[in-house]
């Protein structure tokens, strides 16, 4: 019927070496997973004590504190939303929880759910302000980022709350294996679990909807509302996880804890891939992608550059990771209609979710 | 006489497929020249050549302008050279004014930095009369009909005075009496002396306003055709290289008696501006019966669709084989089988974040799934048969469908509503942008569906679609249900007659 779709006539069965290749390239975490393997290459090169046990062993756990947050946040913007004050709702849930087992000595596990809770409910209360009164989320969660520092304050009076209940202390000293925390033990079960809802289940394809076109979204049937809150509670949540974990590992309700991490794991999980405007992304990319920044600070310590350069770094690669990414896209979705907004969109998700 | 525009042996391939195969293209001076072609034919690439969207260099081949080589390196290198164009998706600045369009971007205001809002309203109002249109200057454009805002894109591009002006599918999304005042300014621009390309998918408008026309099959020129020569039929068949058969397929099984949607009573409000919701809007629709609603663009038809879809809130009642059902979202409307075919491909049907599989089974995994799981064998089998029955070509479930033609991005859609084997079926402007062999796939589709006791409901901006396809038309106006008759019993004359006396009665009742 038309000239544009000679593909029709190939088997499917058999594609040829070069597709293979093609459709490897394209998809999403390849590059960013080669990109970190140089990375890693160079700062060894540079310094082989980059790949000691002990530096391996540091930025693991350094990273599984952000990418836990990283898990929820690319849940969120595959759901078409974004939140800024994760950072600040990790410290809340953090000080509250340290508060409760403290000041108002509630058992350990009492305390911990505590926490979770108030991250739980922070979320919910973001989603039903960005979803329901249509507050942008920007405007909202940088709002509740500000919120979130005051509260902070006023449950802390400013100083850190110390000393910890002992099994506190001791469960962030204890490690599960070769030396690593029990928070990466949780961020890598929780990608897991994560990457297989988003790519495996129907819950993880209304997300994919939701955050595609919520209007078309809404039209075969899918609550974008419930999904879209849902989304909020469980960055939330997640956010307080990584607050507790952290606290743990410092013995300490540090008033600091959460401060700035924000913007890093917006940073990561754009340098993998997931897409700002919704729909589109991976757990897999968003996680290497924050690996990779976390990787870069490390080397460029390691290898003796003044840490000054580190924030640099971290802006340079955002840009450069960005920017490729679209380029590539903008290679493989030559034809029709490359040029409009929508095909920008079009090209990151085909072939990456393998459901189909 | 020399062309004054002039493209010859164009070739242009992207990513391995041959697009353009030697095209020669010839626009003589003071002509509005046709463009014709299926999706998929090359007419865009070819006009993305004409405009500079696909730099010289790109393709091979030569474009001449009134005499003189030419090579575009951009869009605006080209306008600058004199190739005015007006895309067929309307793109205004909604919250400036008419006047501020019309000169947006343009170059030579006048003093300096400065721009002095009379002078812009002064020289948009000598256009708009050159035009024969009344719109103000001053007006903002987010206050104006869709038509009225393609009149504004038409405007601006003239307030450059091109040498030749392109009009991508200018009536795509025009109502009948608004393809008439369009058509009515081509032919005073053509006593002007503008020479235009026009480039269309609907051939009755070729016939009446075109002087010449070329027409493209498969990269090619397949015909070009001079005013004495034009006939539907030659067009038809150097469009699609076969004759078609009888335009419209007739039911085989008899409309069912059982009413299978009844809507009683359904009140919609308007959107805030000029456009009508539904007032009092009661009728039924009996299984394997196909009803169409004729009317205007912005008489409600559409707003009716969704009140019962409950994509907008609506009052009234709504039954389905029967049963009350209560629908407050489209989940609802769903679940008590309805199912509805948005007329904005790009807007409410497509998701392009996901691949040509996901989108067909998208709101319609649960048979596919165990546990909440999807099950990728299930889906990938179910994906393939919806692809075949329904004839969607893509390269793969896993294809992108940003790089399907329109045709087969509908058929996807169709593939998607129909996954729920739906009692009653609503559709708004099913035809609207696909080449003439899938609009004859979906008339059979309709049909076949109506044979089967699905209850349809049709609006579509083309009479001819209404009263060749349904049993019965509703003719809308205003909101309301002005005129109601079966297949036979009525023509073009009757719909616009109704129309028309609704209008009068609302300006009677308004003064």
């Amino acid at each position: 019927m038309n000239s544009a779709a000679p593909a029709t006539t190939e088997n499917p069965t058999a594609p040829s070496l070069r597709n293979r290749l093609i459709s490897f390239i394209a998809i999403g975490e390849v590059g960013v997973i080669a990109a970190l393997l140089l990375l890693v290459a160079f700062f060894y090169f540079m310094q082989p004590a980059f790949l000691s046990e002990r530096n391996i062993r540091a930025i693991l756990n350094v990273v599984s504190f952000v990418g836990i947050i990283a898990i929820g946040q690319t849940i969120l913007l595959v759901a078409g939303e974004f939140d800024l004050s994760v950072g600040s709702v990790a410290g809340v849930s953090a000080v509250i929880a340290a508060q409760l087992m403290t000041a108002l000595a509630w058992p350990v596990p009492l305390a911990i759910l505590g926490g979770m809770g108030v991250g739980a409910f922070i979320g919910l209360v973001n989603g039903i302000i960005v979803v329901k009164f249509r507050i942008p989320a920007f405007i909202q969660t940088l709002g509740m980022l500000f919120i979130g520092q005051g509260l902070i304050q006023l449950v802390t009076g400013g100083y850190p709350v110390y000393p910890l209940p002992k099994e506190v202390s001791d469960f962030g000293m204890s490690t599960f294996a070769f030396g690593l925390g029990w928070s990466f033990a949780f961020f890598i079960v929780a990608a897991i679990v994560a990457d297989f809802v988003l790519r495996r289940t129907v819950l993880g394809r209304n997300l994919y909807a939701t955050g595609g076109n919520p209007e078309v979204a809404r039209l075969v049937g899918i609550n974008t509302t419930i999904y879209k809150i849902g989304a909020f509670i469980t960055v939330g949540a997640l956010s307080a996880v990584a607050g507790m974990f952290v606290m743990a590992d410092l013995q300490s309700g540090t008033t600091s804890i959460g401060s700035g991490w924000e913007l890093i794991v917006i940073a990561g999980v754009v340098v993998g891939g997931v897409s700002l405007f919704g729909g589109a992304g991976t757990i897999a990319g968003g996680v290497v992608g924050i690996l990779m920044l976390k990787v870069v600070q490390s080397g460029l310590v390691v290898i003796g550059v003044n840490s000054n350069w580190q924030q640099i770094a971290v802006g340079v690669i955002m840009v450069l990771a960005v920017g490729l990414d679209i380029l590539r896209r903008r290679y493989f979705t030559v034809g029709a209609g490359a040029k409009t907004a929508a095909a920008k969109k079009a090209g990151t998700q085909a072939g990456k979710i393998s459901g189909a | 006489m020399d062309p004054i525009f002039s493209a010859r042996g164009i070739v242009k391939a992207f990513a391995g497929v041959q697009a353009l195969r030697g095209v020669d293209f010839n626009v003589l001076p003071g002509e509005i020249h046709a463009l014709l072609g299926q999706n998929g034919a090359g007419k865009s690439t070819l006009v993305k050549i004409l405009n500079g969207v696909h730099p010289a260099g790109s393709y091979s081949g030569e474009i001449t302008l009134a005499g003189a080589g030419v090579s575009f390196a951009s869009p605006a290198a080209a306008r600058a050279a004199g190739v005015g164009y007006v895309p067929q998706e309307i793109e205004v600045l909604e919250q400036l004014s008419v006047a501020e369009n019309v000169f947006a971007g343009h170059t030579g205001l006048g003093e300096g930095v400065l721009i002095y809002r009379h002078k812009l309203e002064d020289r948009t109002r000598a256009i708009l009369d050159d035009l024969g249109l009344t719109i103000d200057p001053k007006a903002i454009v987010a206050s104006l009909t869709s038509a009225q805002r393609h009149l504004v894109m038409i405007a601006r591009a003239l307030a450059l005075r091109p040498r030749v002006l392109m009009l991508d599918e200018p009536t795509a999304s025009l109502s009948g009496t608004e393809v008439e005042a369009l058509l009515e300014v081509l032919r005073r621009l053509k006593r002007q002396g503008v020479t235009m390309i026009y480039i269309t998918h609907r051939l009755p408008e070729v016939l009446e306003v075109c002087d010449r026309a070329t027409v493209l099959r498969d990269g090619r020129v397949a015909a070009e055709l001079g005013r004495e020569e034009f006939e539907e039929e030659r067009f038809i068949f150097a469009m699609s290289g076969q004759r078609l058969q009888k335009l419209f397929p007739t039911h085989e099984a008899p409309v069912g008696a059982r009413p299978m949607l009844e809507v009683e009573h359904l009140n919609v409000a308007g959107k805030p501006g000029a456009i009508y919701g539904a007032r009092d809007v009661s009728f039924s629709v009996a299984s394997g019966e196909i009803v169409g609603l004729a009317g205007l663009l912005g008489s409600g038809r559409s707003e009716i669709l969704h009140g019962i879809f409950g994509r907008v809130a609506a009052e009234g009642t709504v039954k389905v084989d029967g049963q009350p059902v209560a629908i407050r979202s489209p989940r609802d409307a769903r679940d008590a089988g309805i199912a509805l075919l948005t007329e904005d491909r790009k807007r409410d049907g497509l998701l392009f974040n996901l691949p040509v599989g996901a989108n067909i089974t998208i709101g319609n995994l649960d048979p596919l799934s165990a546990r909440g799981m999807v099950r990728g064998d299930r889906e990938r089998s179910a994906i393939l048969e919806a692809m075949r029955q329904l004839n969607v070509k893509a390269s793969s479930p896993q294809a992108s469908v940003a790089h399907l033609s329109g045709g087969n991005q509908q058929k996807l859609l169709f593939a998607r509503v129909l996954m729920r084997a739906p009692k009653v079926l609503l559709l708004d402007e099913p035809t609207k942008g696909v080449d003439a062999a899938t609009r004859q796939e979906i008339y059979r589709l309709v049909v076949e569906l109506a044979d089967k006791g699905v209850a349809l409901v049709v609006v579509s901006s083309e009479l001819e679609e209404v009263l060749g396809l349904c049993d019965r038309c509703l003719t809308i106006a205003d909101g309301r249900i002005v005129d109601a008759f079966k297949r036979g019993e009525g023509g073009e004359d009757r719909v616009l007659r109704a129309v028309a006396a609704a209008q009068a009665e609302t300006v009677r009742a308004a003064s």
